[in-house]
């Protein structure tokens, strides 16, 4: 399941940075779940957590929307890892963003950013988000989200797939464990 | 056959020497059933009326839109396009504008669902449609009008204005016990960001209006200059929900320009791809339409037959969203039959689901109580507002465009449209669970019948500076792309109007007639609109 651990955290974060992950082999997910039991305890630790997700979009072409709405489905059922949807950003650990920015949504995302509490991870996800996909810089697209707001992981796609998006969610869990931690 | 013909014949020459004759200054025939009729443009909305009001032809309007050919003819052009439903004709009114004052007679005084288009062409190009109120629509009041018009061709792709905050205006009466709901732009849940205002008296709505564009990102400017496989890409990420209708529509509006005719394997492919697209988008209706009304279990039910829908999608194309499987002349790659008989053989298993999901939203009385007489939209106020797709047939107006204005495979593979009377969200609903049924029967007579052989012709070389169309029933509506290249076959300008572009006023008239604050969400559900689609 960690398989794309490497992979997702592409550009500045990587697991091998995290202090408490160094040691995590990440095959040992891919045949027997089982084995959760044999992690470190601090890995434990951070996956057990739950995690309230606010989703963000800043103009993307509503087929993120439509993976992360499918997240809730009977068959990902993403509230057995203990992750939810909130409504308000107030509530929530991680800020979703998807799609480039907008010229019309800029202020309303930064509004939104300063409405999260800290610690806050912030997840791109999709193209469109991560880098700017096949949108130009134009009179109203300004581009991808890190010039903006600071993103603390990446999951490219156009869109990914949810499986994607809940292991980058699992990801989660442990950054912010981390960013826990280091806010004593 | 030949009588057919005739009447043809008998309807251009009808309107060349009798209804448009004392208008026309020029006519020609752009493509097959597609005439173009060049007139003043103080004749502009007395031909329009013409053209609407005719009861021979059951003429809709599909698009207005401009170009800026000030560098080659010192000049704007406007460009009306009303589609004949009856008689399976596009027509367009052309007229040359001035460049130094470029006004002309609003459409929308005589053709009120023209409104949105008027006002996008005063937005982004500075052409002025007199005689109406031009409040800014795809631009954000912190946008100066009469400044900068970003589809002109001197103003440079990348440029940027400074961004200003500013508060939303809304004409609404002030008095006592009136109060106003906002919401949004950023919404609750997972949707897409627009912002609905309520102005309510108590619980009832007294008036509701939408400010969209919130996710406009200039698509338009983005592809002018580009080559045509980009742009096609482009096409494909203007929505996820309708993302193989709008590559369809760009690749019949090139298609259509390079003069080719896609292989039939294609066709077939290409056609069963759109039926599944529907699917898949009307199965996300029903369970946004089953959650507003407060009932998950039917709800979870939809969302899980939805999945299964994507997964046989992804099986099938390689992707959950159909992007990078169309190209220009047909497909990027074959599929081999073992591949449709194994949908199949899922779709029979979808079938059997569907069939208790559909007795499980029809049997329900709490469900029922909340969709009945909710958000109802007369034919006449859906007729005035041009609605389309599935929330016209919801109002008892008999379109589509795959009867209408038939495209690959529906000549053969009639699809029997169904229409509702009665116009409010039950209607709607009751549309959509029609289509499916309509739907799977087509997948099924064209996966039976998938002829062999190749799946692309390559393609010659193209018209420039010809307008070309391609129009496709997407699952919301008719969604018409309209084309023009330059002399290098790069984009010289293109246009979008997506089906939900059409639909978001009646959304908003609907949300106005006897409803309550609570019912809002419902009335918005049931017709499921994208927000990317209108905004681009």
């Amino acid at each position: 399941m960690f398989d794309l651990l490497k992979v997702l955290i592409t550009k500045r974060i990587t697991v091998e940075n995290i202090p408490d992950l160094k040691n995590l082999d990440v095959s040992i997910f891919e045949k027997d779940l089982s084995k959760v039991c044999q992690l470190e305890p601090a890995v434990k630790q951070a996956l057990s957590r739950s995690l309230l997700v606010r989703h963000l979009d800043t103009g993307s072409c509503n087929a993120e929307e439509a993976e992360l709405i499918a997240l809730s489905n009977s068959i990902y059922d993403i509230s057995r890892f203990g992750i939810e949807f909130t409504a308000s950003p107030r509530h929530a650990d991680v800020l979703a963003v998807t799609g480039p920015v907008t010229r019309h949504l800029k202020i309303a995302m930064e509004r939104t950013y300063k409405a999260t509490p800290k610690p806050k991870i912030i997840i791109a996800i999709g193209d469109g988000a991560c880098n700017g996909s096949v949108y130009e810089k134009t009179y109203a697209c300004l581009g991808r989200v890190d010039q903006f707001i600071p993103v603390d992981l990446y999951i490219p796609g156009n869109p990914p797939t949810p499986e994607e998006v809940i292991k980058g969610f699992l990801v989660c869990k442990m950054l912010l464990a981390k960013k826990e931690k280091k806010n004593g | 056959m030949k009588s057919e013909t005739t009447k043809e014949i008998n309807v251009s020459t009808w309107l060349i020497e009798n209804l448009l004759k004392e208008y026309t200054l020029k006519y020609k025939l752009i493509s097959q059933n597609h005439f173009e009729f060049t007139i003043d443009k103080s004749h502009l909305p007395i031909a329009s009326e013409l053209l609407m009001n005719d009861s021979n032809l059951n003429a809709s309007l599909l698009t207005i839109t401009a170009t800026d050919n000030r560098e080659s003819i010192d000049q704007f052009e406007i460009h009306a396009l009303f589609s004949l439903r009856k008689v399976n004709y596009i027509i367009t009114l052309k007229a040359y504008l001035d460049k130094s004052n470029p006004t002309y007679p609003a459409i929308t005084s005589k053709v009120p669902c023209a409104n949105w288009a008027e006002r996008e062409i005063h937005d982004l190009f500075g052409i002025v449609p007199s005689g109406i109120d031009l409040d800014p629509l795809v631009l954000h009041r912190d946008w100066h009008p009469g400044k900068d018009f970003p589809l002109r061709k001197d103003f440079l792709k990348d440029k940027q204005l400074p961004i200003s905050d500013h508060e939303l205006e809304f004409k609404f009466p002030h008095a006592e016990g009136l109060h106003q709901i906002a919401v949004g732009p950023i919404h609750a849940g997972i949707i897409e960001p627009g912002h609905l205002r309520f102005c309510a008296l108590g619980e009832e709505i007294h008036k509701f209006d939408v400010q969209l564009f919130y996710t406009h990102k200039g698509l338009e400017k983005m592809a002018e200059g580009k080559t045509i496989p980009e742009c096609l890409t482009l096409a494909e990420n203007i929505c996820g929900m309708c993302s193989y209708s709008h590559s369809t529509a760009f690749c019949l509006a090139i298609e259509s320009l390079a003069d080719i005719s896609i292989p039939p394997r294609a066709a077939f492919i290409r056609t069963i791809c759109l039926e599944l697209e529907r699917l898949s988008s009307h199965m996300a209706d029903l369970m946004a339409i089953c959650s507003a009304g407060g009932f998950s279990f039917a709800s979870v039910h939809a969302a899980r037959l939805r999945e299964v829908l994507m997964r046989g999608i992804h099986k099938l194309t390689g992707h959950r969203f159909f992007r990078g499987f169309n190209t220009i002349g047909g497909l990027q790659k074959n599929v081999s039959d073992e591949y449709f008989r194994e949908l199949l053989l899922k779709l029979n298993l979808f079938k059997t689901d569907f069939d208790n999901l559909v007795k499980l939203i029809l049997n329900t009385d709490s469900l029922l109580d909340r969709l009945e007489l909710t958000g109802s939209l007369s034919k006449e106020t859906a007729l005035s507002l041009g609605l389309v797709g599935p929330s016209a047939r919801g109002s008892g107006i008999d379109r589509d465009v795959r009867r209408d204005h038939p495209y690959l495979l529906y000549k053969e593979y009639k699809p029997n449209i169904s229409v509702n009377d009665i116009g409010d969200a039950l209607a709607r609903t009751k549309i959509r669970i029609s289509e499916v049924y309509e739907s799977l029967k087509l997948i099924k007579n064209l996966i039976e019948d998938l002829p062999q052989g190749g799946i692309l012709v390559k393609t010659k070389s193209y018209l420039p500076y010809s307008p070309s169309l391609g129009i496709v029933e997407s699952p919301k509506g008719e969604s018409v792309h309209w084309v023009m290249l330059d002399k290098e076959d790069k984009i010289f300008r293109y246009h979008i109007r997506s089906a939900s572009y059409m639909n978001w006023r009646g959304v908003a008239k609907a949300t106005m007639g006897k409803n309550i604050v609570p019912d809002g969400p419902l009335v918005n559900k049931s017709f499921n609109l994208c927000y990317a689609c209108s905004d681009r």
